[in-house]
């Protein structure tokens, strides 16, 4: 196997799914957000965004609470420490492997 | 000729966080706040000018009135917004931390993009440097100048317009160019109506605060006819 071929098995295969990649990014941007939110701006479905927020809960990087603003009760997502931690080195090691190909920079017009 | 692929990847990277600064403003209800404290303060100080003889009067607590309500909604407006969200926003089209807090990987999201990007930061935080600071400073620089209240009330609004429409024009948060237009000729209004010279400095932040509550009012309609109330299944009531 290449040194890149390497690189890229050890992507975070958590966070590499498109769909918990939008979150983490939605996540990510934003501080915390709640299911609702989530839901409308990643144009998931219920059934959908559940399963992954699960994942991504169990693997430590997202935190769920229940959270009332007013009186109103709200499912409130964050990213935990680790989250944070695992993002920023997947963003990493992806920006590094997309530099090494050449593919760096801004896109071509 | 090969059609070449167009990258979007840079677009939802870059507007995680300006898209959920945006949705602060989406219903309205950070102009409609902000233009209620402005109307309630600026009736104050027109009391205050209306019913004080003329010794008191050159205190020019009237000022003081418009600073004390922007001092207040620096204090308690994001509270006040947020209670009022939860009531008409949340419930809708869900809650979202406006990033004005945002841990320091927006800088790396950013570079992920391999496009360089505004930083997300500048946004609820935005609203006060914008157009609070803008309307403070307006009302340090306009009231309180009776000897040319004439000439200031001419140029007094069109200024405002201008600086408002310029510097939010590119953020989450802009006004419509005719929107400001009807701000800046109502100073002019003012003169030509012939409002006495010692009330014209003070309708001014009042028509500003018309001005705000207006333009929030007609998003907030536009909002709650987008999204109406998400209405309980079949057999469940509330």
């Amino acid at each position: 196997m290449t040194p890149r071929m390497q690189e890229i098995s050890q992507l975070d295969r958590v966070i590499h799914e498109p769909a918990r990649l939008a979150i983490m990014l939605i996540l990510g941007g934003v501080g915390e957000a709640d299911f609702l939110y989530l839901q409308r701006e990643g144009g998931f479905t219920q059934g959908n965004l559940s399963g992954h927020l699960a994942k991504l809960e169990e693997a430590g990087y997202v935190e769920i609470e229940k959270k009332f603003k007013g009186k109103v009760p709200l499912t409130v997502c964050s990213l935990t420490g680790k989250g944070k931690a695992a993002f920023t080195e997947y963003a990493n090691r992806m920006l590094g492997l997309l530099q090494s190909s050449g593919a760096s920079g801004s896109p071509q017009p | 000729m090969t059609p070449r692929m167009q990258d979007d990847s840079a677009m939802p990277v870059a507007s995680a966080g300006r898209r959920a600064a945006a949705y602060w403003f989406a219903d309205g209800l950070p102009d409609i706040v902000f233009g209620m404290t402005l109307l309630l303060f600026g009736a104050l100080g027109l009391w205050w000018c209306l019913h004080m003889r003329e010794p008191a009067r050159q205190t020019r607590l009237d000022f003081f009135f418009i600073t004390a309500g922007v001092i207040l909604f620096y204090w308690k407006g994001r509270q006040v917004v947020d209670l009022l969200k939860s009531r008409l926003t949340y419930l809708r089209t869900g809650y979202v931390q406006p990033p004005e807090d945002v841990w320091d990987a927006s800088r790396q999201l950013i570079s992920l993009s391999l496009r360089p990007g505004p930083p997300p930061d500048e946004n609820v935080t935005h609203f006060n440097k914008r157009t609070v600071n803008v309307l403070q400073t307006w009302c340090f620089l306009f009231l309180g100048q009776y000897p040319w209240s004439h000439w200031y009330t001419l140029l007094a609004m069109p200024v405002l317009a201008v600086v408002l429409y310029a510097l939010n024009r590119n953020s989450e948060h802009p006004y419509r160019w005719w929107s400001t237009l009807i701000l800046a000729l109502s100073g002019p209004t003012l003169v030509w109506l012939d409002v006495p010279p010692i009330l014209q400095p003070l309708l001014m932040p009042l028509l500003a605060g018309v001005w705000l509550v207006v333009q929030g009012a007609c998003t907030l309609a536009g909002y709650l006819r987008a999204n109406p109330y998400p209405r309980a299944p079949e057999g469940v009531r509330a």
